[in-house]
């Protein structure tokens, strides 16, 4: 079995999957709540509380699978991208686990990780297939032909699109992190009753900074009272510009591409609006949308591992960029 | 008894193996290669992780990073080893290489981590309490040595080994060892929620 760590941002995650991609447990430890009141994440308060979880996660992992350290044949851990301070902590435990039990560490990319959601059973989705990658951190349009990595065919130019659902309800006053919160009034809201611009970037890339500064305006045009009655038409019509943003450029990317398969995933794939938009997609399964451990380990059965010890000098990277 | 012991909370880490009082070995390294530097002084002991009977971590004060780069490396080898872990203090183990000298640790943003009345604190480089001909070492004396020398503190020449800590002293100072959980950090601030992530509309 593989024992998967992630502590790229404001999750603490362990999990254990089998080499065949059986998850046997996902442990997610979520420091939303600990950083609403700051309207975003708090890199250093993230890595506190990641020192304080990191442990206690894999414990719970490894119970939950009713499993012992004997039965874990390698380490796979989140190198990047992410918070370099967040990162590390998962670095450093699963270094040291994996050494002290002289075990080989496979160190994982983030969005790898992201994509290998989909490769776990009961249902694994085999390459090739176009994805879209979307998240509170990432926005990205995905040429996935192998197991084992993918090329980037877009990315957004500002925001990403969980960040801009994230933006957009605490402009509709619904708190931090109101993504989940926007989509349910969305739908007691007429996705039509305003219009929001899609902005239109060269070729595949993503732009939301346009259609929360529209909503930021629209807000601000609107008196108290009309804009309590309207608040579901504004975050469906908010809604139905990201999602539709999001949705053309999935078709123009796979339409690209050649590919007959298209996929969803990252936490985004949990909105609603989404997903009924793209009834023939592969989206993630709800468990697996946000930061977790279990596509970690799934990334790590298409890498090739790093025998004991050579793994102890490993870095953390913060973005794909510097890796 | 083998004793495991490190320190990652400032700028140079420190990992050193002990055996009942002997030195067997000491490296300086840097927090993200600690595990790297225990590796090698085992293997020219001829030894490896199982042989570890007991872990000494460095709880800071210094880097946050630094400090959890360390405390999550010995929680995590003391559940697979089943080890009794100590914490020591930075500013105890710099104190303990250099008797009789205060410890001061740089803390950035024009602060260091010292010692008031044996209680670790942060203040500015001027508030630190010293008498004259006192020595102060660490990596705060040697950046604030003008401040410090004005106030008659001897510190030593910047490359001394006194400013960086040794992990032989965390462990000879090791004396009350268990869960490894227990073991809490010692940052000494606040964390810093100025600018979070996503604040900018």
């Amino acid at each position: 079995m593989i024992l998967g760590l992630e502590t790229s941002c404001d999750e603490t995650a362990a999990a254990l999957v089998t080499d065949d991609g059986h998850v046997r447990s996902n442990i997610v430890s979520s420091q939303a709540a600990l950083h609403a009141r700051y309207g975003g994440v708090v890199p250093e308060i993230a890595s506190r509380r990641h020192l304080e979880l990191v442990l206690p996660v894999v414990k719970e992992a490894l119970q939950d699978a009713d499993a012992a350290l004997d039965d874990v044949s390698r380490i796979a851990v989140t190198q990047g991208p992410g918070l370099v301070g967040a990162l590390l902590i998962g670095l450093a435990a699963g270094k040291a686990i994996a050494w002290a039990g002289r075990r080989p560490l496979i160190p994982v990319d983030h969005l790898h990780g992201h994509v290998a959601s989909l490769y776990l059973e009961p249902a694994p989705l085999e390459p090739p297939f176009c994805c879209l990658l979307a998240s509170g951190g990432h926005t990205l349009l995905l040429d996935v032909r192998t197991h084992d990595g993918f090329a980037v065919l877009g990315t957004t130019i500002d925001d990403a699109a969980g960040e801009a659902f994230d933006k957009g309800a605490r402009l509709l006053g619904l708190g931090y992190p109101g993504g989940a919160e926007l989509d349910r009034l969305a739908r007691q809201g007429d996705p039509e009753a305003y219009r929001f611009p899609v902005a239109r970037t060269s070729g595949l890339d993503f732009s939301f900074s346009g259609v929360k500064t529209a909503l930021l305006y629209t807000v601000r045009s609107l008196h108290q009272t009309e804009l309590a009655e309207r608040k579901a038409d504004l975050a469906a019509s908010y809604e139905r510009a990201i999602v539709t943003a999001l949705v053309r450029r999935l078709l123009a990317a796979t339409e690209q591409v050649g590919a007959e398969r298209m996929a969803v995933v990252g936490g985004v794939a949990a909105n609603s609006e989404l997903r009924r938009s793209l009834p023939s997609a592969r989206i993630a399964p709800l468990a697996l949308c946000t930061d977790n451990a279990a596509m970690i380990a799934s990334a790590a059965r298409y890498r090739e591992a790093i025998p004991y010890p050579g793994y102890l000098a490993l870095d953390a990277y913060a973005s794909r960029d510097a890796a | 008894m083998l004793t495991l012991a490190f320190d990652t909370a400032t700028t140079v880490a420190t990992c050193a193996l002990v055996r009942d009082g002997d030195v067997l070995g000491e490296r300086t390294t840097s927090a993200a290669r600690v595990l790297e530097a225990a590796h090698d002084l085992l293997a020219e002991s001829g030894l490896a992780s199982e042989a570890i009977s007991r872990l000494v971590v460095g709880t800071g004060p210094g880097s946050f990073t630094g400090i959890r780069i360390g405390l999550a490396t010995a929680r995590a080898l003391a559940f697979v080893l089943q080890t009794p872990t100590a914490g020591i203090t930075t500013l105890a183990a710099l104190a303990a290489g250099s008797p009789g000298a205060l410890p001061v640790i740089d803390a950035r943003r024009g602060e260091v981590f010292t010692l008031l009345a044996g209680a670790p604190v942060c203040v500015k480089p001027g508030e630190v309490v010293v008498e004259k001909r006192m020595v102060c070492v660490g990596d705060g004396a040697v950046r604030y040595r003008a401040v410090l020398e004005a106030d008659g503190v001897v510190v030593p020449p910047d490359a001394s080994g006194a400013h960086v800590p040794h992990a032989r002293w965390h462990a000879q100072l090791a004396e009350t060892f268990g869960p490894a959980e227990d073991l809490q950090p010692l940052y000494l601030r606040v964390p810093d929620v100025d600018v979070p992530r996503g604040k900018t509309l």
